[in-house]
């Protein structure tokens, strides 16, 4: 049995072997894949390998909320294969572009919504937390994939997507896939020794986008300083956050490389807090180029201002 | 409050100190809107410097910035032409939007996307740092005492009077708009885009609309601003609101009152000169609002209607008057529930936060009942609600004719009388 497993192994590492060398590979066309986000684009790119072409509709460094797509990802859309998105109401622009599209727009089992394959945060509807401050988010945060755990289900799905499209390279993805997950896993090792000392540390965070990083790594999210994106904190809720946090002693803000930097130096200034910028999302700074860089860069960077302000 | 308004405060006046002075002169010369236009132009300059690889946020940036709309300037300097066939407000809007777009598509290339663009046009007037304060303080006061030297032109320029000679229009023209580019570029940095055209336009136009003279003008425009902010700010921390848009929308109420008052005034004079008659055309106009309330309550009970929601909440027994006494007494349990679960909502709620900050400590287990527990009560409080609405639903369906036709027959009639000419 063991034997047997290891043979099925060691032939799934020579297929992709063989995928890998361009001459030995069968002369299927790539599947055209469009992502609606780097994240995304990463995940199918470590699924899928040389079997797939991958692009990503959103830039890492932009909106995500709001993205103006431009002709040539019509065209994309059109043309893919697959449709990959983070769905909930994290691109709310989609719709329209594929209701231009019409038929030809990716459905059905061409389009794939990955907060289906995951269990969701934050879900409580606006409506319940009309005494609370307003949400973006309506239906669940959607920054699921901040929580590296998640990637196991969302690879699943993308594998068992593309496994439909091209029956005759599903090994192959799966493969690929336990080889991702296995790097995955020694990374949360990692991650997890890193973190583990500051187990139960609160922060405080600008916008509602740690809340699944933060609940894997056993951090407590105090308080977000932005509730709202794009509408600064009243000088009353600004004033009480300060004094909480420092009363509570909490002394690190986290913060996007998008947000605006003096609310950042304002609270961090008045709170004696140290802020420190993570990236949300892959390939929004040089050092996180793909899905693992992003939770090694994301960490360390953590771990430290965890450390200092100790 | 003092300590986290003291500096926006400071901020504020000095904004004033030269916004209201520069508004003084965009009213007379009728460019309202070149404030947004270079503004923009500005905006358009820091998307250049990204695209160079500069951070939004640092000197070059600013440079770049400050070069755009002092460019931008020049341009609508050159296009101040004596009996153009367009009027220049053409010309500013265009400016306006075609450099938005080419922000858009500068954005589109550069690295950092437009968040910070976004940001920098909304501004931050509450977490201004004292090293901005002083900037601006010794900018704006540089470029007041450069308008103080060369007065006598400026004001002949914006204000009439004297006709200076053609190329010698141009060269003051030219420096107005660069120093007004300067002001512009620096103060949206601080402000952001809206609150800087509230500064602008509104104590100037308040002061234009009291009194007469320049000098009393600039003085009084100076005592609304300052005055006005204050205002602006004490209620951001009062009524717990994003500070920039409170002050602006300040600024709007203060016009609004003042047009008001002055609307008074006169009327008041109209009915001294002529008698009560001169309320007439006034009267009819809110007799047909009035029929036209009741018009719509007759054609659509179901739309909101926001008028009769605020009197159903000051008087309680308008709706109560439609409703079957067994309606009334499950609106009466339904209102107490409401508030019952709003209460003790808030008390977890603020249990929820002190477990977040750890004042105070839960298991895990009944942290997790606690978040449990809240969206089932938040749930419970929800459907109270739909109870209270379905209520108001019956009794608009009852008003519809009982209140709609007296309504508006009310305000027809009392249109159709008010609006006859008076013999």
């Amino acid at each position: 049995m063991i034997r047997a497993g290891a043979a099925a192994l060691a032939l799934a590492s020579l297929v992709v072997l063989a995928a890998g060398g361009a001459a030995a590979a069968p002369p299927a066309a790539p599947l055209a894949v469009v992502a609606t986000s780097r994240d995304l684009q990463a995940l199918v790119e470590a699924v899928g390998g040389g079997r797939v072409v991958v692009d990503s509709l959103a830039s890492p460094q932009q909106d995500p909320h709001a993205i103006e797509i431009k002709p040539a990802q019509l065209a994309l859309l059109r043309s893919a294969a697959l449709l990959v998105r983070v769905g909930l109401d994290h691109e709310p622009w989609l719709g329209r572009a594929l209701a231009t599209l019409g038929p030809a727009a990716p459905g059905g089992t061409r389009d794939l919504d990955l907060s289906r394959t995951v269990a969701l945060l934050q879900t409580e509807t606006p409506r319940l937390r009309a005494e609370a401050a307003p949400h973006a988010h309506g239906f669940g945060n959607p920054h699921y994939w901040l929580d590296p755990e998640n990637a196991r289900a969302m690879t699943a799905a993308i594998a068992a997507a593309l496994g439909r499209l091209a029956p005759t390279a599903r090994d192959e993805f799966d493969a690929r896939r336990r080889h991702f997950l296995e790097r995955l896993d020694a990374g949360l090792l990692r991650w997890r020794a890193a973190l583990t000392p500051y187990h139960g540390a609160r922060v405080v965070t600008l916008h509602d986008t740690w809340t699944y990083f933060a609940a894997r790594f056993g951090l407590t999210i105090a308080a977000t300083v932005e509730p709202t994106p794009g509408v600064p904190p009243s000088p009353a809720a600004l004033g009480a956050l300060v004094t909480r946090m420092r009363t509570a002693g909490v002394r690190v803000l986290i913060a996007e490389p998008f947000a605006d930097p003096s609310l950042v130096h304002a609270v961090a200034a008045r709170s004696g807090a140290r802020a420190v910028i993570l990236v949300p999302s892959v390939g929004g700074e040089p050092g996180a180029e793909d899905y693992l860089a992003l939770f090694d860069l994301n960490v360390a960077r953590l771990a430290a201002a965890l450390e200092a302000a100790r | 409050m003092i300590e986290l308004l003291a500096l926006p405060f400071l901020a504020c006046l000095l904004l004033t100190g030269i916004h209201a002075y520069l508004g003084l002169h965009v009213l007379a010369r009728g460019v309202i809107f070149v404030d947004l236009a270079l503004a923009q132009v500005a905006a358009l300059g820091i998307t250049v410097a990204l695209l160079a690889g500069h951070p939004p946020a640092s000197a070059a940036a600013y440079w770049y910035a400050l070069a755009f709309a002092i460019g931008g300037g020049l341009l609508l300097a050159l296009t101040r032409v004596r009996r153009a066939p367009i009027p220049q407000e053409a010309i500013i809007g265009v400016v306006y939007a075609v450099s938005a777009s080419l922000t858009v598509l500068v954005v589109d290339r550069a690295p950092q996307g437009g968040e910070r663009i976004k940001q920098l046009l909304v501004g931050s007037i509450l977490t201004v740092t004292g090293g901005e304060v002083i900037t601006l303080a010794l900018l704006y006061g540089a470029v007041g005492a450069a308008h103080w030297l060369v007065r006598r032109p400026m004001l002949a320029l914006s204000f009439g009077g004297r006709d200076l000679g053609g190329p010698r229009v141009l060269a003051w023209d030219a420096l107005f708009y660069a120093s007004f580019a300067v002001v512009v570029t620096s103060s949206v940095r601080v402000a952001g885009v809206l609150l800087v055209f509230a500064f602008l336009v509104v104590p100037a136009a308040m002061a234009a609309l009291l009194v007469r003279g320049l000098t009393r003008r600039l003085l009084l425009g100076w005592l609304t601003g300052a005055a006005v902010s204050a205002a602006g700010l004490v209620a951001s921390y009062r009524w717990d609101l994003p500070t920039g848009a409170a002050i602006v929308s300040a600024f709007g109420g203060a016009l609004a009152l003042t047009a008001a008052a002055l609307g008074g005034r006169a009327s008041a004079r109209a009915v001294r000169a002529r008698g009560p008659g001169a309320l007439r055309p006034g009267a009819a106009a809110l007799a047909a609002l009035v029929g036209l309330a009741g018009l719509l309550l007759i054609l659509v009970p179901a739309m909101d209607h926001l008028w009769l929601d605020a009197v159903e909440h000051t008087a309680p027994v308008v709706q109560e008057a439609f409703l079957t006494p067994g309606e009334r007494a499950v609106r009466r349990d339904a209102l107490q529930a409401v508030a019952r679960g709003e209460t003790q909502l808030a008390e977890l709620r603020a249990l929820q936060q002190d477990v977040q900050w750890g004042t105070r400590t839960l298991d895990a287990e009944r942290q997790e009942r606690l978040r449990q527990f809240l969206a089932g009560r938040g749930e419970l409080t929800a459907g109270d609600r739909l109870v209270l609405r379905t209520l108001r639903g019956k009794a608009r369906e009852r008003q519809r004719y009982w209140l709609g036709v007296p309504l508006l027959a009310l305000g027809a009639g009392g249109a159709l009388v008010l609006a006859r000419r008076p013999r």
